[in-house]
């Protein structure tokens, strides 16, 4: 490496900078998708949980233990591989789609879970006294949930959510291991063609902990914010 | 292409051969994590000057860190720097000769330690500040106190938290595959490199893992209800 000049240079950090930051969307892509299929899918199985009739309970049980169980590299390797498998049994083509689309199901599916735990254990933390009431003075069981139950659940919900939110981030820097070219993936490539994949590296580390303190913040804030006692 | 049983018990066996490696990978975090990370809790809780906040910046920084990005700059700090720290120090050994499952469990063992220092902290708080002045006032030392009176009714506190570190170190182990250190998810597709059977290796990956961490929870779970048990007893 003494051939190319020096490990470390400012001068590469800055270079590397606009060419990094074009593919920030890519990975707060994957982030979007998979909260906002993962809040749907979460509270699906989350009433399913609560509601469902029992011969859904074991099935449910079994899938949120294996996405809590296994690594999230496994998961998304195993959606690589497997979803066209799956796929082509149904009679659908998925060997051609971009492998992004992977990765978004992948933590959609992930996501699912997660939130499905938080969303069933602060559901079940409003006292039940309180559904109970909505509905004595002629709410219906939906507009119970939504007027009632769920603004309370939410604002339990809230610091898990912010955790979970955190990792997830964090988990998106696994998506170029399987070929995407995310911020990671672009470092990645930048490294073979300079030699130098340090002062890429070193960037995306910084993006990360600055974006991770500031999302610690503003969920704090919101906490702060929400919390009326 | 459908999913050949055959090549999924190559791939399970496989795997199974480097669990020792995984173990290695979990097991030093977690036991540096655990020392480590009370060590600096105590450290935090008491406001030691100078390193109360220094671990506070520290740990800020790391937990913003993916594992992977941590990884892949901790290889190449390591590579380019190793040799010549080496031998300035004339220890004789160069980059080549060192396992690089080393820098997986420096990377992990740092995780390790953020994440249970600030599980301990969060416990720590949760004692009432009343058990620790009681205990002063009946002439305890500090240092009693710590070990008598707070540290018993934190550990339930603590417990949940300490569990899904555990389960999340055992979990993050897999990323080292990305800086090619062989464990049980790069030990379980060796098979698929000649059959390309991806898929089944994965899964034995999968199924391996999960047993893993079932098992952690499950003896965690116990230690926990074990506690409760005590709780009840007292109150």
């Amino acid at each position: 490496m003494n051939g190319v000049g020096e490990f470390f240079s400012w001068s590469r950090f800055v270079d590397d900078i606009p060419r990094l930051l074009p593919y920030l969307p890519v990975t707060l892509g994957i982030v979007a998708y998979a909260i906002i299929l993962g809040v749907f899918l979460g509270m699906v199985i989350a009433l399913l949980r609560i509601h469902g009739q029992w011969f859904f309970q074991p099935f449910l049980r079994l899938y949120i233990s294996f996405m809590r169980g296994t690594p999230m590299l496994v998961q998304i390797l195993i959606v690589f591989y497997g979803l066209p498998i799956v796929l082509q049994a149904l009679g659908i083509e998925a060997n051609r789609w971009d492998k992004i689309v992977f990765v978004y199901i992948a933590f959609a599916l992930n996501e699912g879970a997660f939130l499905s735990e938080i969303f069933r254990s602060s559901i079940l933390s409003v006292p039940t006294g309180q559904m109970e009431a909505a509905l004595s003075v002629g709410l219906t069981r939906w507009q119970a949930y939504r007027r009632i139950v769920l603004p309370q659940a939410i604002r339990i919900a809230l610091p898990s959510f912010g955790t979970d939110f955190i990792a997830l981030f964090h988990g998106t820097s696994l998506a170029f291991l399987i070929g995407v070219v995310d911020i990671m993936g672009r470092a990645k490539t930048l490294g073979a063609s300079t030699k130098h994949a340090l002062e890429a590296y070193l960037f995306i580390a910084l993006l990360f902990i600055v974006a991770s303190a500031l999302l610690r913040l503003l969920f704090h804030f919101l906490d702060r914010k929400l919390s009326y006692t | 292409m459908e999913f050949n049983a055959v090549y999924f018990w190559e791939s399970l066996q496989s795997g199974l051969t480097y669990l020792p490696r995984t173990m290695e990978l979990t097991g030093i975090p977690i036991l540096c994590g655990f020392v480590f990370g009370i060590l600096f809790a105590v450290v935090r809780v008491y406001k030691v000057s100078f390193f109360s906040p220094l671990i506070a910046v520290f740990v800020v920084i790391y937990q913003g860190l993916p594992t992977v990005v941590a990884l892949l700059i901790f290889n190449l700090m390591f590579m380019a720097n190793f040799n010549a720290v080496s031998s300035s120090l004339s220890l004789g050994i160069t980059a080549a000769q060192i396992d690089n499952i080393w820098i997986g469990i420096v990377v992990l063992s740092l995780q390790a330690i953020c994440n249970i220092e600030e599980a301990f902290r969060g416990a720590f708080y949760s004692v009432d500040n009343g058990q620790h002045a009681a205990a002063l006032s009946v002439g305890l030392t500090e240092v009693q106190t710590l070990r008598r009176i707070i540290l018993p009714q934190m550990l339930p506190v603590a417990l949940p938290m300490v569990t899904n570190n555990i389960v999340g170190i055992i979990k993050n182990s897999s990323i080292v595959v990305a800086i090619g250190i062989t464990e049980v998810l790069a030990g379980a597709s060796i098979p698929a490199s000649k059959t390309y059977s991806f898929l089944e290796s994965y899964i034995a990956a999968a199924l391996i893992y999960w047993v893993l961490t079932a098992c952690v929870e499950y003896t965690f779970r116990r230690i926990e209800l074990r506690g409760r048990k005590y709780r009840r007893q007292l109150a």
